[in-house]
């Protein structure tokens, strides 16, 4: 028994588990769920699909080049049964995967530096732009509660710009 | 999921281009054949100047099916298209050659096929 990978979305697949399609070519297509096998069978491509694993890596959402993954290998001979062996292996697949997925949290915090930045300079334009639809403009001019704290003391009149900075 | 009425591709060089199941061998009131099953075959188109010409009632062993196929070990397997290879009465293949990928659950009973097979799957 030997876990396999999906072909359209590249995540294991166990025994029991999904189906395989045979081309009459004999390439066997093998999908991990009905969702899988469907997307498929609608024709299109996992490099155009955002969920899989393929347009994750193509789009340097995901860790591509990593040497946690190169442990990881298909063997076509059967290994002989060694208790050490297995015992050995059984512990370097936790050190393993501690690792790959602290190594994987730094890559998506590299990803997603400077994204907190670009949001706040985003809502400050909304702000800016669509007062209006908090306030119309000729009751902003009227009410003094709208006018902020700052520019009462001064007495002055109010600044649309100055609303949106503190709103 | 094979039927009377249903058409099936020839996956061997016997002459004859697609067949048209008309009984299922096995039992007096079988709905249903699979991979594996033997039918009674009408051939609805053959290639011209071949021992089988079109219309002769022969009898065939089904080797891919559209529907699904479930092994014991929970493996399902689906296959291109519905085809056939033609035999005689002893299960021997008609044609010399195979084509395409074939189910490994022929090989109980349909060794010589499975052997000239280019690929079991």
């Amino acid at each position: 028994m030997r876990i396999e990978t999906c072909w359209f979305c590249s995540s294991k697949v166990y025994p029991g588990h999904g189906i395989q399609y045979v081309r009459n070519d004999a390439k066997i297509f093998r999908f991990c769920r009905s969702k899988c096998h469907k997307n498929f069978k609608m024709k299109r491509n996992p490099r155009k699909v955002k969920w899989t694993k393929s347009y994750r890596k193509l789009h340097g959402k995901d860790m591509t080049q990593d040497s946690t993954f190169e442990f990881e290998r298909k063997r076509n001979r059967p290994e002989r049964y060694d208790r050490n062996v297995a015992e050995n292996t059984l512990k370097a697949i936790k050190t393993i995967s501690k690792v790959r997925a602290s190594r994987y949290d730094t890559h998506i915090k590299k990803r997603m530096m400077g994204n907190k930045r670009k949001e706040l300079d985003r809502d400050r334009k909304e702000v800016r732009q669509d007062i209006d639809m908090v306030k119309a403009p000729s009751a902003q001019n009227k009410d003094p509660s709208f006018t902020l704290p700052k520019i009462k003391i001064k007495n002055s009149q109010p600044l649309e710009e100055n609303h949106a900075m503190e709103e | 999921m094979i039927q009377p009425q249903t058409h099936l591709n020839v996956a061997d060089n016997s002459g004859a281009r697609e067949l048209m199941c008309i009984r299922i061998i096995g039992a007096s009131n079988r709905r249903y054949a699979r991979i594996g099953d033997v039918i009674v075959a009408v051939i609805k188109e053959a290639i011209p100047n071949t021992p089988l010409e079109r219309s002769e009632v022969i009898r065939a062993v089904i080797v891919r099916t559209c529907k699904e196929l479930k092994r014991n070990n929970g493996m399902i397997i689906r296959y291109d298209d519905n085809a056939a290879v033609i035999i005689d009465q002893e299960g021997n293949p008609k044609g010399t050659r195979i084509f395409g990928a074939i189910a490994r659950e022929l090989r109980q009973n349909f060794s010589k096929i499975v052997s000239l097979a280019p690929e079991v799957l």
